[in-house]
């Protein structure tokens, strides 16, 4: 077998894709590993994330020194994570369809590449910048305009009773996110919408359908993989999203939202604000702690990419991102 | 009328989702405008105030040095996924690049800080920024190379090869002339990207009030995303003009860079 | 496949000299940064990078501008970040010199026994707070009112603690939204001290630090940086807020009350220099050598009860000697008297200047950088 020096080059170049995510993996259960052992089921359901009394001497516990009073929970973060992410969702998913079956078969081909367009601009802001709309534009008005509403109109649920609050919690955050899923779900389902057979349409037609039931009930099912691989797509997208939710989302500690405009703390946004913090921490615990919610937030975000790469299965057709 | 309801709802939805593409533009265009100044590009930050001379570069210096790394290993990537990535290992490869493009930008960025900058020592530079932003760019570039490259005929490489050609001649002559629009607009998407990210570069480059003076570890770095980031929480009028300002360049960059890579995919009509 | 040859050669042309193009600005941008940062890079010699404190931040940026004009041969890179990451940086020596309100505490000086913790200045921290109506008078305010709030025992305005300190005044029957720090905060640490030195109860279950867990109080809110927390307490009315005074003129612009608290032998005060420096001529005396000291809740009949030094926390060793050299330059002129130490200097930050003594123990520690 000849020594062919062109495709090992590739392969070497290659190999360092999977190398990276061996070594962040890695890294991550090595470096955890002692706070794994510490805190034990209780990291993922304690509410209280303490450091514990920074300026007294360490003890040992469990086998390990640690600050006294040290005790690492996550839930909080974990409900943060999970609450912004399903409200974006449970927001976007239809906004993304309507925007989707708009742009198919609501408007003509002439002008659905430019509106089209609009939409995908969304996907091309960076994080920051949602931020920093977020915190100038999206805050006052969540404050006094949105929350209000949302709690006149369904307050007699007690999640949405809306007394006070500054704008800066869930919901902001939420609609945040909204607007970064929007474009990962609507591209993809009118991508594939527009690949639907004309004889389906056709077909639909003869059968006495008006234009929109044609829609939505013979070309949604058709696309119903796309359409769930897209939103497990967007979910990733939200689980990790840092900056944007950072910079509005209030960053609560040792509390659980009560209501709709509660401030919360993601997982993401919280190792950027307490790094600091944890490098206070003389034992190292604080920063190993931090780096295992790191690790949850890798295996969470692993796994539900994973699930929609699965769905959103096609030739070589990745979902656009 | 179930179906005027049904469009008008989709119109709405429509027009909620385009309203804040506009507020946005606007905000950050009319405010980024206001504090526009040609002292923007030639002086240096002091503080909360000056200009964004070294932020600007040092965003050009990180996106470049994203692409340094990136390139290759993306690219090269992608070219061995399409050509010769049929079996397992190719598979494993796809996996773990779509992977990669789920992990959350801190985690990389953590990741970096722990053990680039402290572990190995470099400190906040410009080295371990660029590795990490080409951590990140490489899976997007590689799934889009494979992606183009693939849509090149087998036809017209068997042919090639059935010549007697080798396959770099076949990959460079044959594959590469036909693909290479896909692949500059996914190099152009991997640096749209390395010039909007913020969370990363906040623990491997740092922030440097200088312009870049070349050495690759041990010195920090300007970025433009840091002035967003940062300056929205000072309370100085002079900061909030920078972090618009910054703003405007970065989104009017990020715009430019995706609408060239549209119109390479439609002049040539390749892409999806 | 198109096929058309004309057209194809016109718009391949297009499109090489749209990429052309576009490549071609890229490298020139490039190229422009490059050279605009090659011709500076030959005149200084030294890079120093200062990070941390948000109190001590405004103070800096009034410092570096006017110090590196004078020493053209020192470029020093000033960060807001907060007195956690002043610490840790200087500690891992990312950062020559990490600003922070607080000092380092036991466990860390033992694993890092070459820091020095270096007071600059003496500043304080404000009680803020945003009631409608009562921005303008200055509430009375107490430890364990405080630490009551804080750990949401006391969750009303117009709670009868607070109205046995203001009595005459119309409080709201408002909840009451207590802002703290999210990052690594030396205000959070004088605060905290504040809170422990005068509540038992907080002192056993909080205690103070740079960053504490802080109680489940719903509506609470975390803000970053002392700019977040003037913004935070702007946005929102009825909270409470503890602020630097170096922010005193953004704290007047948000239109912010400042509460007047109890101080240790039981008299309400508002921050100025004369109650700062009373606070702080009390404990020069007691100030250990390696000047680790809290100056919170001391003694004295006019001493304003939340006070600090502020601290540069450098390395002994640095990493050359024109680093260190440069260093231990710039520390001495910012305690001089004469120049940072200068009221033109310290007046605009309301902080108040290192008392002789001091002056003279930290010019022992800077004399110690290598």
């Amino acid at each position: 077998m000849k020594l062919r020096p062109f495709r090992l080059t590739l392969l070497g170049l290659t190999c360092l894709i999977p190398a990276a995510l061996g070594a962040v993996l890695l890294f991550l259960a090595l470096f955890s590993w002692p706070a794994i052992r510490f805190n034990g089921i209780g990291f993922l359901l304690s509410e209280t994330w303490s450091l514990g009394n920074l300026y007294a001497d360490p003890v040992k516990q469990g086998g390990m020194l640690v600050p006294i009073g040290a005790s690492y929970g996550i839930l909080v973060f974990l409900v943060g994570t999970l609450a912004t992410s399903a409200i974006a969702l449970l927001i976007a998913v239809p906004v993304s369809l309507g925007v989707a079956m708009f742009l198919a078969e609501g408007v003509s081909p002439r002008l659905r590449g430019g509106l089209a367009l609009i939409v995908e601009m969304l996907a091309v802001v960076p994080s920051v910048v949602y931020g920093l709309w977020g915190v100038t534009v999206l805050v006052p008005l969540v404050a006094h305009v949105l929350a209000p509403a949302l709690s006149d109109a369904i307050g007699f649920i007690p999640f949405f009773r809306v007394t006070s609050g500054s704008g800066f919690g869930l919901f902001a955050a939420a609609l945040v996110l909204t607007l970064m899923v929007v474009p990962i779900i609507t591209t993809t389902v009118l991508d594939a919408l527009t690949r639907v057979p004309r004889e389906a349409k056709e077909a639909a037609y003869a059968l006495g359908t008006t234009r929109f039931e044609m829609v939505r009930k013979a070309m949604l099912p058709m696309v119903r993989p796309s359409i769930v691989g897209a939103v497990i797509l967007g979910l990733g997208r939200a689980l990790g999203e840092t900056m944007a939710v950072l910079m509005v989302s209030g960053g609560a500690l040792n509390y659980l939202p009560g209501t709709i405009n509660s401030p919360v703390s993601t997982m993401a946004s919280f190792i950027v604000s307490q790094l600091d913090s944890a490098e206070q921490d003389p034992t190292g615990m604080a920063v190993r702690s931090l780096a295992e919610i790191a690790l949850v937030l890798f295996i969470i975000t692993v796994v539900v990419n994973v699930i929609a790469r699965l769905m959103v299965r096609g030739v070589g057709k990745p979902a656009r991102v | 009328m179930l179906s005027l309801a049904g469009w008008s709802a989709c119109a709405v939805a429509f027009v909620l989702v385009a309203l804040p593409v506009f507020d946005i533009l606007f905000l950050v265009i009319s405010r980024g405008l206001a504090a526009f100044s040609p002292a923007l590009f030639t002086q240096v930050t002091n503080g909360t105030s000056g200009g964004l001379a070294n932020a600007i570069s040092g965003t050009l210096i990180l996106s470049a040095g994203a692409l340094l790394f990136g390139v290759p290993v993306g690219v090269g990537g992608g070219i061995y996924l399409a050509e010769f990535g049929n079996g397992r290992f190719g598979a494993i490869v796809r996996f773990v690049a779509d992977v990669l493009t789920g992990i959350p930008s801190i985690v990389l960025g953590y990741f970096a800080y722990i053990t680039l900058i402290t572990g190995l020592g470099w400190h906040f530079s410009v080295l371990a920024g660029s590795v990490t932003l080409a951590i990140i760019i490489i899976p997007y570039m590689a799934r889009l190379t494979e992606l183009v490259l693939r849509q090149v005929p087998q036809s017209l490489r068997e042919a090639a090869y059935a010549l007697g050609a080798p396959e770099r001649k076949v990959i460079l002559r044959v594959v590469f002339p036909i693909g290479w629009p896909g692949i500059l607009t996914s190099i152009l998407l991997a640096l749209a990207i390395s010039v909007g990210e913020t969370a990363p570069l906040i623990y491997t480059a740092g922030w440097s009030n200088y312009m870049w003076h070349g050495k690759l570890i041990g010195e920090p770095i300007g970025y433009l995303t840091y002035v967003i980031w940062s300056f929205i929480n000072q309370p100085a009028a002079s900061a909030h003009a920078l972090a618009f300002a910054a703003g405007f360049l970065v989104i009017v960059t990020v715009l430019a860079i995706n609408i060239a890579a549209r119109l390479v995919l439609r002049r040539t009509g390749g892409g999806q | 496949m198109r096929e058309r040859s004309g057209a194809t050669l016109l718009s391949r042309a297009k499109r090489l000299g749209l990429i052309g193009g576009l490549t071609g600005g890229l490298m020139s941008l490039a190229a422009a940064g490059l050279l605009a940062s090659a011709a500076p890079a030959r005149a200084a010699s030294v890079t120093l990078i200062e990070t941390g404190s948000t109190l001590l931040y405004p103070l800096f940026n009034l410092w570096v501008p006017d110090y590196t004009k004078a020493n053209p041969s020192v470029r020093i890179t000033t960060q807001g970040t907060g007195s956690g990451t002043g610490i840790a940086q200087a500690i891992s020596g990312v950062a020559q010199i990490g600003a922070s309100d607080a000092y380092m505490s036991n466990p860390q000086i033992k694993q890092n026994p070459n820091i020095l913790n270096v007071p600059l200045a003496i500043s304080a921290q404000s009680i803020n707070y945003n009631i409608p109506g009562l921005n303008k008078d200055h509430l009375k305010l107490s430890g364990p009112v405080l630490a009551g709030i804080y750990s949401g025992k006391i969750k009303m305005w117009d709670d009868a603690a607070i109205a046995a300190l203001n009595s005459g005044v119309k409080l709201p029957h408002h909840q009451i939204i207590p802002v703290h720090r999210t990052d690594g905060s030396g205000d959070t640490f004088i605060f905290s001290q504040y809170l422990s030195f005068s509540t038992p109860s907080w002192a056993k279950t909080v205690a103070y630090g740079t960053t504490i867990s802080w109680p489940a109080v719903p509506g609470g809110l975390g803000a970053i940086g002392n700019p977040g927390m003037v913004q935070s307490a702007q946005q929102n009315p009825y909270s409470i807020a503890y602020i630097g005074v170096s922010f005193h003129a953004d704290i007047a612009k948000a239109g912010l009350g400042t509460a007047m608290i109890k101080n240790r032998a039981g008299k309400f005060l508002l921050p100025s220099h004369a109650t700062v420096s009373a606070a702080a001529d009390g404990l020069v005396k007691k100030t250990p050598k390696d000047e680790r000291i809290s100056l919170v809740f001391s003694a004295g009949a006019n001493a304003y009860p939340i006070i600090n030094y502020e601290y540069a926390i450098i390395s002994r060793k640095q990493a050359n000697a024109a680093n260190a050299a440069a260093l231990k330059k710039f520390l001495l002129w910012c305690i001089d008297p004469a120049n940072g130490n200068a009221p033109k200097y310290l007046t605009t930050v309301r902080f108040v200047a290192l008392p002789a003594p001091i002056v003279a123990l930290s010019k022992t520690q800077i004399d110690m950088i290598k």
